[in-house]
């Protein structure tokens, strides 16, 4: 179809320095008209194309401001424009179970997106992205949710073991095709949530503290110890101060490529607040019996 | 107002063996199947009388009208109730023109 210059203005019937409101009053009411499952004319559906045309462009300030100052050249001109910013398509909405979502997009966007003044035919889908916010428990053992997005319900799997920043992929799920092309896919980001006890070193490895008496800590003692996965022992090596790591070899986050992190349990010396009178003698002995003074190197 | 009982699937003598299941309905029409419940909710079209309950079947020509209602609810902004009604005032619009005629 050779391109043809299009007077946008004349299509939507409005003068040349409307404003925006205008634009989509005039928009909406003139796609109601022309609207091909309400209207039989035999141009009907050749109109409403033109119209979501003229609208796309007029609608964006930078797309008018070119097609104002290049007419019939506009596109060409749009051509070596950048793509436009994918981010820029996105809001915010929540998910029905408490979990973020950012996500969103214009339904004249969706409808009439950057490339909407090609010729006619099936045209894919936008794909889009969403957050996914996973706990670290959720996320190593995977699972099921179901998010509202955008007013429809998604259910997604996602497999146990996913990491931070891992993109799943729901085809079909993202914004729908036009004249009959196939819908886009919906990319969903996980999301690690800050853990109360886990703390994440680098990309794969855990630290949790370990909290051990100071008995415990002088004469070593192999104790239990919480992992993102469950319980584990760890064998705490006699003269273990605060603060020494005890490693557990991939019992960190799954790694790219297979394998895990490790999960490092911290040492964390606990004295009680109060002592009986038993344990108050025997702490006497020790100072007694002469304690290097550990701030001595 | 029902505006099924004219172009809908419950009006036809149709075979119970002729209905199709709701993801054939959603295929055909090019519609998601979340899509497709919603207008399913909304009355858009129901499930054929002679089918088993416990597995609804439709009639075929339902694909049509959800890829109508689909058309006017994208193109034209509305929600689900609103792109239902639209579908039935239209549909009472082509009995009233095929009355006069």
């Amino acid at each position: 179809m050779p391109l043809s210059y299009t007077d946008y203005y004349e299509v939507l019937g409005v003068p040349r320095d409307a404003d925006q409101d205008t634009i989509r009053r005039s928009y909406r009411k003139l796609a109601r008209k022309y609207h091909p499952d309400l209207n039989d004319d035999s141009d009907a559906e050749e109109r409403f194309k033109e119209l979501g045309e003229a609208y796309e462009v007029l609608s964006d300030a930078e797309k008018r401001e070119r097609y104002d100052r290049l007419g019939a050249r506009w596109r060409e001109a749009e051509r070596e424009a950048p793509d436009e910013n994918f981010e820029d398509f996105f809001a915010h909405q929540g998910f029905g179970d408490g979990t973020r979502v950012e996500f969103g997009e214009d339904l004249f966007e969706a409808l009439f997106g950057p490339r909407a003044g090609r010729a006619g035919g099936p045209l894919r889908g936008r794909d889009r992205e969403a957050v996914l916010e996973l706990s670290l428990e959720d996320a190593l053992a995977g699972g099921r949710r179901r998010l509202t997005l955008d007013g429809r319900d998604v259910n997604v799997n996602f497999p146990a073991g996913v990491r931070d920043g891992q993109l799943i992929r729901l085809a079909g799920q993202g914004g729908d095709g036009r004249d009959g092309g196939p819908s886009g896919d919906l990319f969903l980001r996980v999301a690690l949530k800050p853990h109360p006890r886990f703390r994440r070193r680098g990309d794969h490895n855990l630290d949790v503290d370990l909290p051990i008496t100071p008995s415990e800590a002088a004469l070593g003692a192999t104790v239990a110890v919480e992992t993102p996965t469950g319980t584990a022992r760890v064998r705490v090596p006699a003269g273990s101060s605060s603060g020494r790591r005890l490693r557990l070899r991939g019992r960190g986050l799954p790694q790219r490529g297979g394998g895990s992190g490790d999960l490092h349990a911290i040492v964390k010396i606990v004295v009680p607040k109060e002592l009986s009178d038993r344990e108050r003698e025997l702490y006497g002995q020790l100072a007694e019996a002469g304690a290097r003074d550990p701030r001595e190197a | 107002m029902n505006a099924d009982e004219h172009t809908g699937p419950a009006d036809h003598d149709l075979a119970a063996q002729e209905a199709v299941e709701l993801t054939a309905v959603a295929r055909q029409a090019g519609v998601r199947i979340v899509h497709v419940r919603r207008y399913l909710e909304f009355g858009l079209f129901e499930p054929h009388p002679a089918a088993a309950a416990e597995t609804p079947r439709f009639d075929p020509r339902s694909a049509a009208r959800v890829a109508r209602a689909e058309r006017l609810r994208r193109d034209l902004g509305l929600n689900y109730a609103g792109a239902v009604l639209v579908c039935e005032l239209l549909d009472r619009i082509s009995e009233l023109e095929a009355r006069r005629q």
